[in-house]
């Protein structure tokens, strides 16, 4: 039997949303290419939303913070704030779903059927498929090193 | 007085492109504005620069430094670092960078406080933070101005931006230039209430910018290839005798020391 973790979600924190122009920026001199699509996520419980205050204590679920486990994309359903993936462990079945936010997540594959890698650095989770970052979870030093906010 | 014989080799690159045969350089523009997706390297390396200079700044027991990172290799102009920002420490522990930052493909730039992380979350050239811990009277000043009311904190930002704009003009205002007028704002704030006021104090001050040695077809692909770049705000006689005058991170890092506003620049490098 499955191991159901559905009712956990990888969702965009709060604090990030609208950040589509933000990311865009570029600094003098700079060419911010990977900031731009920077794709960050953090965890939330339930189906319904919740907010970033609430997701700081959240933490990645089991299958998505062993290093080097594979997953495979077995859903993708697009929102008018985000794209939401829905990944199970090969090894278990075990589910979880990966939210994206915004413009972040143009250009990823979304192909169901897509397999997804599981890296784990000392600030977060990091998912890629094919090379490429699709999305980032960052755990609460991570968190602590996340911020974007426009002042002008 | 710093000097850099030529642009950026991003700038460069398109200004070659545009001086040689007057091609549609537009393609060339578009070249910092790709929507390349990240690498979980990238992000490893990016994130881990940013915890170990967290770290870092902890435990220099500063509150508030002027940091800088490296975008791009510009060693051959005699630049090391491509980008300043203004970054203390939180009451709730974080860091947090306030800094400038070019709308990508365009030719204006916003104000904005991020983490570390979102720092250094770049394609950097080199995996590298520097930075300059300010006297304790500057950094009291430049933190009352930080944890102020944004509105405040942005009053000398002009939208207006070109990548090398002239250190001692109002037509534009690149992301350097923005920190250290802002930085002297900080340090008179009864008196600095423009930018011009700013520029007057950094000159004061002995502020010396960077000059750019651009030859006319350089300037020509770079305005040409990029709604960043634009020279029509230096003086003529500097800029058709090729001297284009604009604030860079090694500048601001040779004045601090030298003003006896900052320490000397500490760097933080990624095996």
């Amino acid at each position: 039997m499955k191991k159901s973790i559905a009712a956990v979600l990888l969702a965009a924190c709060t604090a990030f949303s609208g950040v589509a122009a933000p990311l865009q920026a570029q600094a003098q001199s700079d060419a911010s290419v990977a900031l731009s699509m920077m794709p960050i996520a953090s965890v939330v419980v339930g189906a319904s939303a919740v907010g970033a205050s609430a997701t700081a204590a959240v933490a990645v679920p089991a299958a998505l913070s062993t290093a080097g486990s594979t997953l495979t994309v077995v859903a993708v359903e697009a929102s008018a704030d985000g794209t939401v993936y829905v990944l199970e462990r090969a090894s278990d079945g075990a589910r979880a779903s990966v939210k994206v936010a915004g413009r972040a997540a143009r250009g990823v594959s979304n192909a169901v059927g897509t397999s997804v890698v599981v890296g784990v650095i000392g600030s977060g989770v990091v998912l890629s498929a094919a090379g490429e970052v699709l999305a980032f979870v960052p755990n609460a030093l991570g968190r602590a090193l996340l911020h974007n906010e426009r002042l002008s | 007085m710093s000097h850099a014989r030529a642009l950026s080799a991003t700038f460069a690159a398109f200004a070659i492109a545009a001086a040689a045969a007057l091609l549609p350089v537009r393609a060339q523009a578009g070249r910092s504005c790709e929507q390349a997706r990240p690498t979980p390297a990238l992000v490893a390396r990016g994130m881990e620069l940013a915890e170990r200079t967290s770290q870092a700044l902890d435990a220099s027991g500063a509150r508030v430094v002027i940091l800088a990172r490296a975008g791009q290799d510009l060693g051959k102009y005699g630049l090391r670092y491509s980008h300043l920002g203004l970054a203390y420490k939180t009451d709730a522990g974080p860091w947090r960078v306030v800094h400038k930052l070019n709308q990508c493909g365009t030719a204006v730039a916003d104000i904005y406080r991020q983490g570390l992380g979102e720092f250094f979350l770049d394609d950097l050239w080199r995996y590298e933070a520097a930075w300059v811990v300010p006297a304790p009277a500057v950094q009291a000043q430049l933190m009352a101005e930080l944890s102020g009311p944004p509105g405040r904190l942005v009053r000398l930002h002009a939208a207006p931006y070109s990548i090398v704009s002239y250190a001692w003009g109002q037509k534009y205002q690149q992301s350097n230039q923005w920190a250290i007028e802002t930085l002297a704002a900080a340090m008179e704030p009864a008196t600095i209430g423009n930018r011009a006021q700013a520029q007057a104090w950094l000159q004061f001050k002995g502020y010396e910018p960077t000059t750019l040695r651009l030859g006319p077809l350089t300037r020509l692909g770079g305005r040409v290839g990029s709604a960043n770049v634009a020279f029509d705000d230096h003086p003529n006689d500097k800029r058709f005798s090729d001297r284009i005058e604009t604030v860079t991170v090694d500048s601001v890092f040779a004045w601090l020391p030298r003003a006896g506003l900052g320490a000397a620049p500490v760097t933080l490098k990624l095996q």
